[in-house]
């Protein structure tokens, strides 16, 4: 291989390197990516909260409250992810989340408060009714401001 | 310019009245005669099962600031890409809603695609899934609704070609459509999936939503279920096949306290595009039901 041969291999290798490290910084910074991550562990905390509420597992406390305080931290974080013009493309946002912004954030605010309170639970009988709001509150959000999934 | 002979014109004059002819005979409604009706003693329990089967209420739900908005007194408007219905008040007021209904009117409806005085529904009500229903439960489901207080309402007319001959060119759809035999899966499986296959395909015309249309505006029954583009024109509606495969539901325990519970129990899938509401009318069935349901999705690979 001659010299200028190398030099343009060790080049075009190099601005791959460089094209894709920027790609990764590109999706790291991009909102979307950040709150549907945000989502996805909100998603996987359920899930634990679920296996109590229909008595896979028992009741526990501890677990109760960290699940709800890491959706309660998610959410929040998520919130702050729905900079104007951040729908489209893969994104499920609807419209509607910039065109009725104020409902949108009462109905944020309304998850982290559910959130909140689970964080508070101590006793079984508070836990499904707390369950049920904090479901409900995703679910309200949902319906109006999340497009459907394939 | 020499002008058309005598006898041109009177040719084109015979074609045009041979097609006009032709048209109204295919676009003939059909309604079937009273005597369709056996002799039944309508069970209203199970119509109210029907009911929330169909998720009725979804489409016909009261309209914002009705008095009573627990009713099916309808008038929410319904987009669909050709443009908006006002949906049916389904409460037995005599002006408004069904009141004035006869059995007969109720089942060609339903089973027809045809409204009392004869003309064609746009297939935006879904009589194509419907007229799988059996005739006892069509009429188990108009004692139910013929029960419910009646509600008098008013709303705009429906925001579609207003046609004389549009309505009628339904027609000529109906026809094609009509001539397919109604979607019944094949029988074999436990009685739970025959009861699941019913619910789903009959009066849960889940298809209309999750099975993709060919280019007739047909279901295309070889991915029947399989998802497709949403029909009020955003997004897309998720596929029901492989849903164990995919891990969506762990198995029909799992699935069946999805649709009872919805996303309450943090089942997230179940409340986009409309699926909320449907899912709450789901949750009122009987558990044997939902787990029915649950079971013959489970089973669509």
């Amino acid at each position: 291989m001659s010299h200028s041969k190398r030099t343009l291999a060790w080049s075009a290798g190099l601005s791959m390197v460089i094209a894709a490290a920027w790609g990764a910084v590109l999706a790291a910074e991009d909102p979307a990516h950040l709150r549907h991550e945000a989502m996805e562990t909100v998603q996987e905390s359920f899930k634990p909260l679920r296996a109590i509420a229909v008595k896979e597992a028992p009741f526990d406390a501890a677990v109760v409250k960290k699940n709800a305080n890491t959706i309660l931290e998610k959410l929040k974080e998520a919130h702050g992810l729905f900079p104007e013009g951040s729908g489209g493309g893969d994104s499920r946002a609807k419209p509607e989340i910039w065109s009725d912004r104020a409902g949108f954030d009462t109905a944020m605010k309304n998850a982290q408060s559910a959130a909140t309170n689970m964080a508070a639970v101590t006793d079984e009988a508070a836990f499904v009714p707390a369950m049920k709001a904090l479901g409900g509150a995703c679910k309200a959000c949902h319906d109006k401001y999340r497009l459907p999934k394939q | 310019m020499r002008l058309p002979s005598r006898r041109s014109v009177a040719a084109i004059a015979v074609l045009l009245a041979v097609a006009a002819f032709a048209f109204w005979r295919l676009t003939q409604p059909e309604p079937l005669p009273a005597s369709a009706i056996p002799a039944h003693t309508a069970d209203r329990a199970n119509g109210e099962v029907l009911y929330h089967a169909g998720s009725c209420f979804a489409c016909h739900k009261a309209a914002e600031g009705a008095t009573n908005p627990s009713l099916p007194s309808g008038g929410t408007p319904f987009k669909t890409p050709i443009g908006v219905f006002y949906p049916q008040n389904l409460t037995p007021d005599p002006e408004s809603g069904l009141g004035r209904w006869s059995e007969i009117d109720f089942v060609n409806a339903m089973a027809r695609g045809l409204s009392p005085d004869g003309r064609h529904y746009f297939p935006a009500f879904p009589y194509m899934a419907f007229r799988a229903m059996r005739m006892s439960d069509l009429l188990d489901l108009r004692a139910y609704l013929m029960g419910l207080e009646p509600v008098k309402t008013q709303h705009p007319p429906h925001g579609v070609p207003q046609l004389e001959l549009a309505r009628r060119a339904v027609g000529l759809w109906k026809r094609m459509a009509l001539a397919r035999l109604p979607f019944i899966p094949e029988s074999e499986g436990s009685d739970a999936w025959k009861r699941g296959a019913y619910l789903v395909n009959a009066p849960g015309h889940c298809g209309e939503c999750h099975t993709p249309k060919n280019w007739l505006m047909l279901e295309d029954l070889s991915r029947h279920l399989a998802g497709g583009p949403h029909p009020g024109g955003e997004g897309k509606v998720p596929s029901l096949r492989g849903l164990l495969e995919r891990k969506k539901y762990k198995n029909a325990a799992d699935l069946t306290l999805a649709l009872q519970n919805g996303e309450e129990l943090g089942y997230e899938d179940i409340s986009s595009g409309g699926m909320a509401l449907i899912q709450e009318n789901i949750a009122k069935l009987p558990e044997a039901d939902v787990r029915a349901i649950a079971e013959y999705l489970l089973s669509q690979e």
